[in-house]
């Protein structure tokens, strides 16, 4: 029953986006219809243009023609996204949809190891504080890890590139791949695919897994501090069995939620640090199109990401009770 | 047997525990806190031994010093003799890990304070009892037919209660559960501490006629803790009174709640709640209970006590009986002249079967 209402509301949220969007080409001055308009006049001459034609056309790159009534364009327009045709993209010729499968599981590639290792290496960091807490590796290990956590990523982006790659030249400076490799699951192409992700990878990483290892920290703490952590030594559970299954099972369980929404943010920081390293992902192309006023691309791009971050919070909403049995389905509507 | 002067009434015929000079320590930085001052007593095999005091005056501290499993950081010192059905008698205090963690719950278990988190909230009721089995080599189904069984005895519902997660459960159902699982490897000791100071009182009295069957079907031992004398009057065979991390007075409970031989008792019965006495009627004890930092010389109640002299200033009074064969003790100069000084106001005991 609930699962169903929060459905129902990712739909409603994920119509409004498209309605936004949908405003958007149509109410920006010098919006869509206008640059197209503007690139066919100039290419044409402003004395031969026919309306028709040019109507044809800006409906072609953004699903919406500017003859039709309001409602039928509206119609139009989210129909045939629905379908996934997301218009044409103005820059390069060629469909935003198929820009966007190209480019997705390259940010999709470094946004899942980035978060990956980060809350890896934040878990168990954050456990092994905890375990030591007020010693002087708990105490370096926080004031390293709020540091870190403090320092934007792109900010980190910037400071490795210039060091690892132009004065140092151990990483590539930008791209995903060495131009040249085929494509294939050979060790080198992997491989190569790998070497340039390092960059970007850390540059997410080494700035959040400080977060996650003070969170995990807190959580842990608290729960070694619990008194079913003393009855369960007194029961004679082994030691090691205490901390996996005791303190870093229910010290992990109410992070679960943190980790799907920055996920979700995740997507929207690829826009600078793909620029940075100019890797061809989403955020990539995104940027690319507002600089290029390319707006079918740039609507499409933000659809993806504003989708993406939807469909992680809906997930981390209609799992977490499931996940975590302490939380009831009526707790986990508050979480939000 | 008896390794004090014959008048030592903490002996007793038969012990499951001999504890002896046992004292815990917390290293503070307003100084050494002595939260259990060099206590001895014994526990008799089968009996149920009531230990009652008010709030901080070292009960907590007595019921874990006999698993040795006193909280960190405190230092626990003394002798505590174990002495188990079969086998040798067994030094508690000092043994491996791996024995100590042997000994605990498998023969030795304890119902802890706060039993209402005492189970991991996200792990099934049951998960408990079939680790608990396993990590001590226990066949695990045939263990899990006597979970049932004691959950069962205890009136709840086996499959309902171990397929539950401990939020589902009630403070009462989880109290008895976890009574369950302290018996589940079928101990000889159980020592409760406080196990029904969350509930409400009809839940209290309901537990506790649980507790008396049980004890009685399966020859367990209980050492039993509460702060709410009325509660252990009907259940304890014997009482010992716990008063700034020291023994007080000891006897057998219906001695003990009837002729009280220590003032401090006296007190303790007189602002003990009662079902029967008016609320307006109670009266608390007057002054504070002492800091374990620094507890006061000679007779530690001196400075509450309304009997009080230079000698209680200066000497400490033992705990023992004026009659050798007399197993009622109390830790006071003047003994004799607490009956008519310090009056009962509380008319009534029940005397328990
Ligand atoms: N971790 C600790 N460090 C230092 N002192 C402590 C610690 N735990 C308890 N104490 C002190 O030890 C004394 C005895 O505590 P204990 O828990 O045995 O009291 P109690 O009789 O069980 O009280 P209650 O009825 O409140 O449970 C108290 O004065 C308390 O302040
Ligand atoms: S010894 Fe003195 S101070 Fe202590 S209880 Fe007896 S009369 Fe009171
Ligand atoms: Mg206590």
């Amino acid at each position: 029953m609930y699962a169903l209402k929060r459905v129902g509301q990712a739909a409603v949220t994920l119509l409004s986006v498209i309605t936004i969007t949908f405003a958007l080409i149509r109410a920006l001055p010098g919006g869509p219809g206008d640059a197209i308009r503007a690139q066919v006049m100039q290419s044409g001459g402003s004395s031969n243009v026919d309306m028709t034609q040019l109507n044809a056309l800006v409906e072609s790159y953004t699903n919406v023609d500017p003859s039709t009534p309001l409602y039928v364009q509206y119609w139009d327009y989210v129909t045939s996204i629905l379908q996934g045709d997301l218009g044409q993209s103005i820059w390069y010729g060629r469909p935003v949809s198929e820009i966007i499968v190209q480019a997705l599981p390259w940010t999709v590639l470094l946004l899942t190891i980035a978060i990956l290792l980060t809350f890896a290496i934040g878990i168990v960091l954050g456990a092994a504080m905890a375990y030591a807490e007020g010693t002087d590796f708990d105490v370096g290990s926080t004031v390293v890890s709020m540091l870190l956590n403090s320092v934007p990523y792109y900010i980190a982006a910037i400071l490795l590139v210039y060091f690892l790659s132009i004065q140092f030249g151990v990483f590539p400076q930008s791209g995903n791949v060495s131009s040249g490799l085929e494509p294939s699951l050979s060790l080198s192409y992997v491989g190569d695919v790998l070497y340039h992700a390092v960059l970007p990878v850390a540059s997410l990483v080494i700035t959040g897994f400080g977060g996650t290892a003070i969170t995990m920290r807190g959580n842990a703490i608290q729960e070694i501090g619990e008194d079913y952590i003393r009855v369960a030594h007194l029961r004679g559970v082994p030691g090691r069995r205490i901390a996996v299954r005791y303190v870093g099972r229910n010290a992990i369980l109410p992070m679960y939620t943190q980790f799907m929404i920055s996920v979700g943010f995740m997507f929207g920081g690829s826009v600078i640090l793909e620029q940075i390293f100019a890797y061809p992902g989403l955020g990539y192309y995104l940027l690319e199109a507002i600089s290029t006023r390319d707006y079918p691309l740039m609507m499409g791009g933000f659809l993806v990401i504003a989708v993406a971050v939807m469909i992680c919070v809906l997930i981390a909403d209609l799992t977490y009770s499931r996940i975590d049995p302490r939380i009831s389905d009526d707790d986990a509507r508050e979480a939000y | 047997m008896t390794t004090m002067q014959p008048t030592d009434v903490s002996t007793v015929e038969d012990p499951i525990f001999e504890v002896r000079n046992t004292s815990v320590s917390f290293d503070m930085a307003r100084g050494e806190s002595n939260v259990l001052d060099s206590v001895s007593m014994d526990v008799r095999r089968g009996e149920v031994l009531g230990v009652v005091g008010e709030s901080g005056s070292g009960k907590s501290m007595f019921a874990s010093a006999l698993l040795d499993a006193v909280v960190d950081p405190g230092m626990v010192t003394g002798d505590i003799t174990f002495h188990p059905e079969s086998g040798e008698p067994v030094e508690i205090l000092g043994l491996p890990e791996d024995e100590i963690k042997r000994i605990r719950w498998e023969q030795i278990a304890m119902v802890f304070q706060g039993a209402m988190s005492s189970f991991n909230p996200t792990m099934t009721v049951g998960a408990h009892f079939e680790e608990t089995l396993s990590v001590h080599d226990r066949p695990v189904e045939a263990g899990m037919d006597r979970a049932r069984d004691l959950l069962s005895e205890l009136y709840l519902e086996p499959a309902q209660v171990l397929g539950s997660y401990p939020h589902e459960l009630s403070g009462g159902m989880k109290q008895r559960a976890l009574i369950a699982l302290a018996l589940v490897l079928d101990p000889e000791v159980l020592v409760m501490d406080e196990p029904t100071a969350a509930l409400d009182l009809l839940m209290q009295r309901n537990i506790i006629e649980l507790i008396k069957q049980i004890a009685a079907e399966r020859d367990l031992t209980i050492v039993f803790i509460t702060h709410d004398l009325p509660l252990v009057a009907n259940l304890a065979d014997r009482l010992a009174v716990l008063y700034a991390f020291e023994f007080v007075e000891v006897g057998p409970a219906y001695e003990v709640l009837t002729g009280a031989k220590h003032p401090y008792t006296r007190a303790l019965l007189n602002s003990t709640p009662n079902l029967d006495t008016p609320r307006e009627e109670m009266q608390p004890i007057a002054g504070a209970a002492p800091d374990p930092v620094s507890v006061p010389d000679g007779c530690s109640y001196h400075p509450r006590c309304p009997l009080a002299d230079e000698r209680c200033v200066e000497e400490d009074p033992p705990l023992d009986a004026d009659d050798p064969a007399d197993d009622h003790a109390a830790a006071c100069h003047y003994v004799e002249r607490v009956r008519e000084e310090i009056p009962l106001t509380l008319q009534e005991v029940r005397r328990h079967e």
